[in-house]
């Protein structure tokens, strides 16, 4: 498994068009995606979790790719959380 | 017949709209909780039923992207994401094994979610809830067999009445048929408010119990502009309607023309146009409305919003999406001004006999450095993300000033042994809102980078009248002489050491207050976004010669009613 952690920093924080967005990038991938925020898990790959978790520009989170292609599923994902736009 | 009645509800699409009411009531929808089938053709009935949503909703969010735009088309690509999100079906297949039909699993699942949701306690996600119960809706509508209503038929000239106008309804309107929306539920920033708007279709929100109240058939007003449907209206309100729409569509094209153009007299000499906001969420209406920055951000809503005082980093978030969200356009930040009549209960402050000549705003913040530092870090911190400029609320004297600014040199140092990245250069303004600061602008100004004339509370404290009072509220005006001398003079102060005066009370988007500031040198008006193109449109009627000479003849009015006659006389 490989982790990192990252602030968001795309203004809209992780809501519906980002988390859109990083859900559909993490959907072709082997590995799992795990985002811990606020002491919680949610599936990185599922986008009612990924707004559930109500991730606001500027806060920190940490995401954790298990699975064959790890290392490329979590480049792709914090590529994704920290562009601003 | 004569019997009008009214309606009050949230203002959620400005325009008139005038015609017939359409009462939209979804069908009660009904279903078994245990299935008759084997579990595994249960889930085959739902992933068949998501399959076709899927499909649908797809081609409906193609056609809202060619008739509303990319952005609305994305809420409805949003619904399409939701019914492919394999943690859902996980969950709904998981319930389905244990032997419960589609619908009452879905029901189970997607209300787990719109829970989790709505605990966030962050708007913007509570507000998705509505969409993952629109989607749990298509989803049961469909295993049902049931069809939409068909918006899309309406005849010309229907006012849609409805409880909550969906997305997925939205999809299916045909704008030219419909005068107006009326629904029981949301808010500015609901769905519904901002599909209206980009429909240019006038809306008046979370109107109570209105689908039981309205019949459809019924003539309906629809005033977008104050929040109120009207029903059964007699002719002369018609006639007064019809004749305000005309106009509301005649100006609104023509200010809508100003979008992008640059705000300048009628010489050509430029001036900033900024807005006042409250919230960080503000600053998308400062964009769609096409306000040059922010010249007043009331920092309150962080302290009232909360049942603690916010702590450093939460602030830091706020200001820092503000600028981020503004890019590199210059957003004025002003400093907690507690105290007078806005009240935060854990911050304790004690009962006054005379709040508004108490302990407020930088009185209670010098006073109170911790909570201050504070505010000051995140400022400073946020700096580094756009174009951040710091207001001091409520002066009187310099050594108010350099109070402030002498917290804010050692939080300075503090940062850079911290390596902590920060605007060094950012600019300490005062809002002058008290006669003192007033009467000292000269000396304020060898201390300030910028003014920024606060007319609401100059105006009260100038005239030593309440304008809540009604007794003594005919003296509250900004066109008062005492109030326009002290305008004059502080904007001439300003100007003598040659830092930027601005303007961020109510005055500075009255129209007729406009050539007189032209004439004293203002260099920023900040009003709130919706009165953005009016503002520019008035500026950019006015030459520099022909406001002096509006100017001259007022300033020598001794009387506020010869203000007003000579400016109604003059106006363009």
């Amino acid at each position: 498994m490989v982790s990192k952690k990252v602030t968001v920093t795309n203004p809209e924080g992780l809501h519906m068009r980002p988390a859109g967005e990083f859900t559909k990038a993490m959907a072709p991938f082997a590995s799992s995606v795990n985002i811990k925020f606020g002491g919680k898990d949610f599936n990185g790959k599922s986008i009612m979790n990924v707004l559930a978790a109500g991730i606001k520009c500027g806060s920190e989170i940490e995401i954790e790719c298990d699975g064959a292609d790890e290392q490329a599923a979590l480049d792709k994902a914090i590529e994704i959380v920290s562009t601003a736009e | 017949m004569e019997c009008e009645k009214s309606y009050k509800g949230i203002a959620g699409s400005d325009g008139i709209g005038i015609g017939r009411a359409a009462l939209i009531t979804e069908p009660k929808i009904s279903y078994e909780q245990s299935s008759a089938l084997t579990a595994e053709d249960e889930t085959k009935r739902f992933d068949a039923a998501v399959e076709a949503l899927i499909e649908k909703t797809n081609a409906m969010a193609e056609d809202m992207r060619k008739s509303v735009g990319e952005k609305e088309a994305e809420i409805l690509m949003g619904h399409s994401l939701m019914l492919s999100d394999p943690a859902m079906t996980d969950e709904v297949r998981g319930i389905i094994a244990q032997g419960l039909t589609s619908e009452a699993a879905a029901e189970q699942v997607f209300e787990t979610f719109a829970a989790m949701f709505e605990a966030t306690g962050d708007e913007l996600t509570m507000q998705r809830a509505a969409d993952l119960r629109d989607v749990k809706t298509g989803i049961i509508k469909t295993l049902q067999g049931i069809e939409d209503v068909d918006i899309a038929s309406l005849p010309k000239g229907s006012v849609i009445v409805v409880s909550d106008l969906t997305p997925s309804m939205t999809a299916g309107i045909n704008k030219d048929n419909i005068e107006g929306i009326v629904t029981e539920m949301g808010g500015r920033t609901s769905h519904s408010a901002i599909l209206a708007r980009a429909l240019e279709i006038p809306a008046v929100l979370s109107v109570e119990g209105v689908t039981a109240k309205i019949k459809s058939g019924v003539r309906l007003i629809v005033d977008g502009i104050r929040g109120e449907v009207i029903e059964d209206p007699t002719a002369e309100q018609q006639a007064e309607y019809a004749e305000q729409k005309a106009d509301y569509a005649k100006r609104k094209k023509e200010l809508e023309k100003l979008i992008g153009e640059p705000t300048v007299t009628a010489d050509g000499d430029r001036v900033e146009l900024v807005c006042n906001i409250g919230k960080p969420d503000d600053c998308a209406a400062v964009i769609e409305k096409d306000g040059e920055g922010v010249g007043l951000f009331r920092t309150e809503f962080l302290y009232m919003d909360s049942k603690q005082k916010p702590d450093e980093a939460e602030q830091f978030e706020a200001y820092k999406k503000a600028a981020m969200t503004l890019k590199n356009k210059p957003v004025i930040i002003r400093t907690l001004d507690v105290g007078g009549d806005k009240d935060i209960p854990y911050l304790g402050l004690e009962k006054e006999e005379n709040p508004f000549m108490g302990f407020r705003a930088v009185r209670y913040c010098l006073k109170n450095e911790e909570l201050y530092r504070d505010q000051l870090r995140a400022l400073l911190r946020a700096s580094a993300f756009g174009n951040i400029k710091i207001m001091i609320p409520l002066v009187t004297c310099v050594e108010e000033v350099r109070g402030v600014k002498a917290v804010i040199k050692d939080l300075m140092s503090e940062l850079d042994r911290e390596g902590t990245a920060y605007d060094k250069d950012i600019e300490v303004g005062v809002m002058v809102e008290t006669p003192a600061a007033a009467a000292i602008a000269d000396l304020l100004a060898e201390e300030a980078d910028f003014f920024s004339i606060g007319t609401n509370d100059l105006t009260g404290y100038t005239m030593c009248a309440d304008r809540g009072n009604a007794n003594v509220a005919y003296l509250y005006s900004a066109f008062q002489p005492a109030v326009l001398r002290s305008i004059k003079r502080i904007i001439e102060c300003g100007n003598k050491k040659g830092i930027p005066v601005g303007m961020c009370g109510e005055a500075a988007a009255d129209p007729r207050l406009i050539p007189l500031l032209i004439s004293f040198g203002l260099s920023e008006y900040s009003v709130s976004p919706t009165a953005v193109l009016a503002t520019r449109a008035e500026i950019r009627k006015w030459t520099k010669a022909e406001a002096d000479k509006v100017a001259e003849k007022v300033m020598k009015c001794a009387a506020e009613s010869d203000v007003l006659a000579v400016l109604d006389e003059n106006k363009k």
